[in-house]
């Protein structure tokens, strides 16, 4: 369960990144966050994940006040998070398989452990012959499939994805978001930040931000 | 195999692999560093091969009186008691001991180079002579003794002996007094390279940093390989540093061996022992993981 509870982000005087947000995300939904750029929704996704601080409010992960974390603790909330960033943030000298273990490395995993962990993530996403190529030697789609093998490679309860379609072609995305669409139905909160509005209906809920504020929000799945 | 083992087996692999991404920068940093580290451990060795000179070698006074060559035996014998009495006037106690000419001659004879230089005299041309020990205590009244001896009937020449032995040991302390001064300095110097290169790894490593972070790598996680990429350093500067040291004595001790034969002796620089080659790589160590320390700790909290 993820709760914002009046939260604003406010960077000086007059520039709000969020302002007065409160939602609630159950667990097990995939949630589309909506809006055109500068709405809010990367900031949305970067404070449940510890990377931005609430100027006023609280977000809570599963119980735990995100905004109240000391630095040494972050680490192990980000564990639970599988991350999907818009630039993919892969490491460019090492192979995807390398990239895909670094999250369960990270955690002291055994190395044999961690490959054969990040293989079946990887064969999840459809890449086991790419596994010993650089990110660069892929295509967009495939780098952005490496990223989500990374995301889910530790078996995360949710999986926050900022534009993960944003520089893909509408066959490749649609491959993206079926792979996030399969994670849904396992029982993995989901939550999607895109500004492509064509995708909405595949969510089952989409909220609309604007100017840092929930502008609408609609169960896709009944509005369909 | 545990965590914790597995982590810092992680770490010295990403170190590893840092370190052949940027061999050339680093075997620099190593040269720069043992430059740093073989001045105080040249000085250290000198040292440790002065020392025991010093400290071997009596630094109680001794103080030798030479009688005129002209001093009749029994004159000579009998100068033993105007001395006792000075000692016994000036409260010193001292052990008085005679040495007739003869038996300087014969010891000379036997042991020092310049027997051949003394058969071609024809005669014996030293003094007798007597030896005066004291104790340290008494080394404040030393002068007005050696004043008062000088005075007496038939004495030539009053050597005080223990002299250069305690100008040698001072020196010997305020070289390593200097050696101290100079071994911080150059340590800081070391901490300063050492923590500029790792300045300038973490900058070159910020993406992958940044990554590791968002994937919920701990502090320790990230700052552990740079640990050991300076602790490394420090290592490989000082096994450097030492081994060049240890070879630069051969073509000095050549020198020294011709120098030293002139004074019979056969006094050579030996390299440092192995506890104490073995206790300045640990300090070289500590010094690298200093300065990868302080880097690191200042550089990712500028990245965070």
């Amino acid at each position: 369960m993820i709760e914002f509870d009046n939260v604003s982000k406010q960077y000086s005087r007059d520039a709000y990144a969020l302002r007065d947000i409160s939602l609630s995300i159950p667990d097990g939904e995939l949630i589309f966050l909506a809006g055109p750029s500068g709405a809010g929704k990367s900031t949305l996704l970067k404070m449940i994940a510890g990377i931005e601080k609430p100027s006023s409010g609280r977000v809570m992960v599963n119980g735990q006040d995100v905004s109240k974390l000391k630095s040494g603790s972050l680490p192990y909330l980000r564990r639970k998070l599988g991350l999907i960033l818009q630039d993919q943030k892969l490491l460019t000298d090492r192979s995807v398989l390398s990239n895909v273990m670094l999250p369960l490395i990270v955690t002291g995993a055994a190395a044999n452990e961690a490959e054969s962990r990040a293989r079946l993530a990887l064969e999840k996403v459809g890449l086991m012959d790419k596994m010993q190529a650089l990110p660069l030697e892929l295509s967009g789609g495939e780098q952005q499939r490496v990223a989500i093998a990374r995301a889910i490679v530790n078996r995360p309860k949710i999986i926050l994805a900022d534009e993960p379609t944003a520089f893909l072609d509408r066959d490749n995305a649609n491959k993206v978001l079926n792979a996030l669409k399969a994670f849904q139905s396992a029982g993995v909160t989901c939550i999607i930040s895109s500004h492509d509005e064509q995708f909405l209906d595949q969510a089952s809920r989409v909220i609309y931000l604007s100017h840092g504020q929930i502008a609408d929000s609609w169960d896709a799945a009944a509005a369909a | 195999m545990t965590i914790w083992f597995r982590e810092h087996l992680f770490a010295l692999k990403s170190a590893l692999t840092h370190l052949r991404a940027g061999t050339g920068n680093f075997l620099f940093n190593v040269l720069v560093v043992a430059i740093a580290l073989a001045l105080p451990i040249a000085g250290l060795t000198l040292i440790e091969n002065i020392r025991p000179i010093s400290s071997q070698l009596s630094i109680e006074p001794e103080i030798s009186v030479f009688l005129t060559t002209e001093t009749q035996r029994s004159d000579a014998t009998a100068l033993s008691v105007p001395i006792k009495r000075l000692l016994k006037d000036l409260h010193i106690n001292g052990k008085l001991s005679f040495t007739p000419k003869e038996k300087a001659l014969a010891a000379m004879q036997d042991s020092s180079s310049i027997a051949e230089v003394l058969s071609t005299l024809g005669g014996n041309p030293l003094p007798d002579a007597y030896v005066l020990s004291l104790s340290n205590s008494d080394t404040d009244k030393l002068e007005q003794l050696v004043e008062q001896i000088k005075a007496l009937d038939n004495v030539d020449v009053v050597q005080v002996d223990s002299a250069w032995v305690k100008r040698l040991a001072a020196l010997v302390q305020i070289l390593q007094i200097g050696l101290l001064f100079l071994a911080v300095t150059l340590g800081i110097v070391v901490i300063v390279v050492v923590f500029n290169a790792t300045r300038l790894q973490v900058i070159s490593h910020q993406a992958e940093i940044s990554v590791t972070r968002l994937l919920g790598a701990t502090n320790s996680f990230i700052h552990r390989p740079y640990y050991y990429t300076g602790a490394m350093l420090g290592l490989f500067a000082g096994a450097l540093a030492l081994g060049v040291i240890a070879i630069s004595l051969q073509p000095l001790n050549q020198a020294i061996a011709e120098f030293a034969k002139l004074y019979a002796s056969e006094f050579r620089l030996t390299p440092l022992g192995i506890l104490p080659s073995l206790a300045l790589l640990g300090v070289s160590i500590l010094l690298g993981l200093a300065g990868a320390y302080l880097s690191v700790r200042r550089q990712l909290a500028r990245v965070s």
